[in-house]
């Protein structure tokens, strides 16, 4: 089996938190954060600095976007229901930095070995060309290396636990699947992905073996484009310049009269 | 006492002289009618749809499947009429040139509705029907005559689905193409507008190209 490769959460983030050194500067001191939960099979308590943040949280479900101080968290997973204090988390990590003006999902998945950690993303916002749409896929499933395929051509190959991949690609609706990587064995779909001009669909392969593998799907939006020009003329049979003719008769008036008043003043000679 | 041949000659050749292209431009409708775009399309002030939903740190988050969901059609807009000038066009959706300029239908005949933007009355955003003053092979387009449009006057939009939007023109004006605010006027946020777009201003012999773009807005008529 294809070792994947782990990054630790505080490892994410610390190359998040470089590449958001350049982030955009008028930024206020929030950053957008959603929670996409993909442990298969437990419905779970968030937990940021000993607070709760969400109840019941189903596997399969996703927040809209949370606007939250920046700073630093500790956020840890609980079985619903169980008193933080006394329980051990599902799945803790601590000191996660959260930047000024970073959108960012934090995702609750199984690494490739399939044991329940947390993940952060961060999710790019910029603008798209006009006519198209960006699409990034995420391995947060307990699986091996896996390609991509979008309407039976691979666009990903060998994206692995906990990585991603982004593209911009012509809007549209695309019937994509998740394969084990190298080969056409079929691990998810193939479902019908909507890519909507201006902007970014990113999916998430997640799941596990035992419990089945599936998409989930977070749709962002904002960041379209708009056209570069409008040309909608080659005739010139409406255009606003003086056409030949009118310039030609006018030109003749002016000749005539010019004409006429050498005559006037020779004549007063 | 007679007027000498000559004064008369040359009363009669400056009154050609500058007649002559007085009459022209009195029979062309002026530039403009209307307030300017920029105050009609102002920079949309809405945040995008990825901004913050609602306050931090509380259980009011809302939550929801992440499943696949397929896209979710609106009807098309398929006929346009400007009843005051004579405009009565069918429509199809159009999207973008590789190069990244607004395509538009081949035939002139017909006028094209930006499908990555928002459909004619949809409660936010620019709607945008564009189509070509003229061709150098096909003669007239279907908005060869929009520069007659004046402020005030009806447009309707009829749907796929038989519906019919009804808007009242704003303003009309000519912008020089490089001066055209495309990000307000194919805002995707913002009040809802209808904005009909084609060429005019002087036609560039060489460049077989207009300099300007005729710029119609329009809001929904109560």
């Amino acid at each position: 089996m294809i070792r994947a490769r782990f990054f630790g959460l505080a490892a994410v983030l610390a190359l998040l938190a470089v590449g958001l050194g350049v982030g955009p500067a008028s930024a206020a001191s929030t950053a957008t954060v959603s929670v996409l939960h993909a442990v298969p099979g437990v419905t779970v308590d968030v937990y940021a600095n000993g607070q709760k943040l969400l109840s019941n949280f189903a596997p399969g479900t996703l927040t809209d976007p949370m606007s939250v101080p920046s700073g630093s968290y500790d956020i840890a997973i609980f079985p619903a229901g169980a008193n933080p204090s006394t329980t051990k988390p599902a799945a803790e990590a601590k000191g996660v930095s959260v930047p000024a003006g970073v959108n960012a999902t934090l995702v609750a998945n199984l690494d490739a070995q399939g044991k329940p950690t947390l993940n952060a993303f961060v999710n790019d916002v910029s603008s798209v060309p006009a006519g198209k749409a960006r699409v990034t896929v995420r391995h947060v499933a307990a699986a091996p290396a896996v390609d991509v395929r979008a309407n039976g051509t691979p666009v990903i190959t060998g994206l692995t636990n906990p990585n991603e991949k982004t593209l911009v690609v012509a809007a549209g609706t695309v019937k994509a699947d998740v394969v084990l990587a190298g080969t056409s064995t079929v691990a998810i779909g193939p479902a019908d992905l909507d890519l909507a001009e201006g902007t970014s669909t990113v999916v998430y392969a997640w799941g596990s073996q035992s419990a089945g593998y599936k998409l989930a799907v977070q749709k962002l939006s904002g960041m379209s484009s708009a056209p570069s020009g409008v040309p909608a003329g080659s005739g010139g049979l409406v255009s606003d310049r003086t056409p030949p003719l009118v310039a030609g008769i006018s030109l003749a008036g002016l000749l005539v009269a010019g004409a006429a008043g050498l005559r006037l003043t020779a004549r007063r000679r | 006492m007679r007027l000498r041949p000559a004064v008369v000659v040359l009363a009669g050749g400056l009154a050609l002289a500058v007649g002559t292209p007085a009459v022209w431009a009195g029979t062309r409708p002026p530039a403009a009618a209307g307030p300017p775009l920029a105050s009609v399309v102002t920079t949309d002030p809405v945040p995008p749809s990825t901004g913050p939903r609602s306050g931090s740190g509380t259980s009011d988050v809302l939550i929801r499947p992440a499943d696949p969901t397929p896209a979710t059609p609106s009807a098309a807009p398929v006929r346009l009429v400007v009843p005051d000038v004579g405009i009565d066009a069918p429509i199809e959706p159009v999207g973008v040139t590789p190069d990244g300029l607004l395509q538009l239908p081949d035939d002139v005949h017909r006028v094209g509705w930006y499908r990555f933007g928002p459909v004619p009355g949809q409660p936010q955003g620019s709607a945008v029907l564009a189509g070509h003053v003229d061709s150098w092979n096909q003669g007239l387009g279907a908005l060869g005559r929009l520069r007659a449009v004046e402020p005030g006057q009806r447009i309707t939009v009829d749907d796929a689905a038989g519906r019919i939007t009804r808007w009242q023109v704003v303003t009309r004006q000519l912008v020089v193409k490089q001066h055209l605010p495309l990000p307000e006027l194919f805002a995707r946020s913002g009040p809802s507008r209808l904005v009909l777009l084609t060429c005019g201003g002087p036609f560039d012999e060489r460049l077989r190209s207009y300099r300007d773009n005729l710029v119609v807005v329009a809001v929904r008529a109560s």
